[in-house]
């Protein structure tokens, strides 16, 4: 998909070139992706937006020491260019850098802490190194920042969970609860997680004194829920749901 | 028969090219899966497989849910967890990274002989030009000292494929786009009416 010519178009044909660029780039299309660039090479020859266009180039090819020149200089002319800050953590993640990785982000967020989607990028790299207590800070911020958002709650609950110990998992269980209330009961693995977070309490709290007092009900609640959903939606799962709580000896 | 030194794990076409897909059709995740099985003297037949995520594969709640489910539904066909596939964020990461090895270490608790297959893209991309009937990973077993150890080429064909065309098929599969259709357990739980046992996706 390429811009013609069309007069109608007027100024907003230049940034359609540059959004196909970019997207051509996304599908390794890089000859596409250069046609477009050429384009507004000549139209805009000292531009820094094409320039970044160029960067993103290299790093669609892979010429990673070109790329990271690149980004460099331009980020020397404006240091608050929010997409070359990104471009280039992603230039490192995609070399397999991840710990540079998630120095750049870090040193991105001191300077732009409301970008959430950093936030997340962030969290989810920490998760794929097990670094599960920096994941659980970065969805604090996010939780801090949007505390509607269920997802962020979920992704803690499942952090904590992760990490494991009872004061974890009575905190886990707190924040599948909030994700239960934000979505109206309507969320599979918050209702799997209070179950699994009862059942781990339970194990580990054996012998012990400390008591959940209200586990039993929402654990009852939520696979109650569980059971009415499969058996409405996925009944052929159903006795597979049902042995699964018996084997995480739920109460019901 | 302990620690695996002259095991061999067959594959049935179906187990196999079911999670390649998967792979296929997250480009830009990591993805894994779990193999389902029995062994018979020495050898382990992997007969079907269970795509599971591609989206926080370290994060244990969607695990653990997944692992009982999976199991609870195989026991009831006599089958059990043999086995368990990775597939690297980059294409050219061929790395057992921690997450893959700690999954491997929990199965391995329960079946001593789980092998680790880990997709390798390079075998992948190479197999429209060559006739290689075997498997595009890299096979992964528990040596005496608790590692996880890649099985070389000089062991011999420790895994093979059931039925010798399955990497004919596979090419067919991705020539038309089939990993479209493949579900795993993370699309089920974001809405539990899709299927991880796909049970229509090779009919």
């Amino acid at each position: 998909m390429t811009p013609r010519k069309d007069p109608s178009l007027g100024p907003e044909e230049w940034t359609l070139y540059e959004q196909v660029a970019v997207a051509a780039m996304d599908c390794q299309s890089l000859d596409v992706a250069k046609d477009c660039v050429n384009v507004l090479q000549k139209k805009f020859p000292e531009s820094k937006r094409v320039g970044r266009l160029e960067a993103m180039l290299l790093e669609a090819k892979g010429s990673w020491g070109e790329a990271e020149k690149a980004y460099s200089s331009l980020l020397e002319d404006n240091p608050f260019d929010q997409v070359v800050h990104k471009r280039r953590v992603a230039l490192v993640k995609a070399q397999g850098n991840l710990s540079g990785a998630i120095d750049l982000l870090n040193k991105y967020l001191e300077t732009f802490m409301a970008d959430h989607d950093a936030w997340r990028e962030l969290a989810e790299i920490y998760i794929s190194l097990q670094m599960y207590k920096q994941a659980a800070f970065c969805y604090e911020e996010l939780i801090l920042s949007q505390p509607t958002v269920p997802l962020y709650h979920l992704a803690y609950a499942d952090v904590l969970y992760t990490l494991g110990g009872i004061e974890n998992l009575l905190t886990a269980k707190k924040y599948y609860s909030i994700t239960i209330d934000l979505t109206g009961g309507k969320n599979t693995r918050a209702l799997f997680g209070i179950c699994l977070c009862t059942s781990a309490i339970t194990q580990l709290s054996k012998g012990r004194n400390k008591e959940d007092k209200d586990s039993p009900d929402l654990q009852s609640l939520a696979s109650a829920a569980l059971e009415k959903e499969y058996k409405r939606r996925a009944s052929d799962k159903l006795s597979a749901l049902t042995l699964a709580f018996k084997t995480l000896k739920v109460s019901s | 028969m302990g620690s695996g030194g002259e095991l061999r794990y067959e594959i049935s076409q179906n187990a196999y090219i079911k999670l390649v897909l998967h792979s296929l059709k997250h480009k830009t995740s990591a993805v894994n899966g779990v193999f389902l099985g029995r062994s018979c003297d020495d050898v382990v037949q992997i007969i079907d497989s269970v795509p599971l995520f591609h989206n926080h594969l370290g994060l244990l709640p969607p695990l653990e849910i997944s692992l009982i489910m999976i199991e609870e539904h195989y026991a009831a066909l006599g089958l059990g967890i043999v086995g368990y596939f990775h597939a690297n964020e980059r294409s050219d990461d061929v790395e057992l990274g921690n997450v893959a090895k700690n999954i491997g270490d929990h199965i391995y608790r329960y079946f001593p002989q789980a092998a680790i297959l880990l997709l390798d893209n390079k075998k992948l991309e190479a197999l429209p030009k060559g006739k290689d009937r075997l498997p595009v990973t890299r096979l992964y077993t528990r040596d005496a000292s608790k590692n996880w150890k890649l099985a070389g080429s000089d062991g011999g064909c420790r895994l093979t494929t059931k039925e010798p065309a399955a990497n004919v098929v596979l090419l067919d599969y991705i020539s038309s786009k089939k990993w479209e259709d493949v579900v795993d357990f993370d699309d089920h739980l974001d809405d539990i009416t899709k299927d991880w046992l796909n049970p229509e996706l090779f009919k």
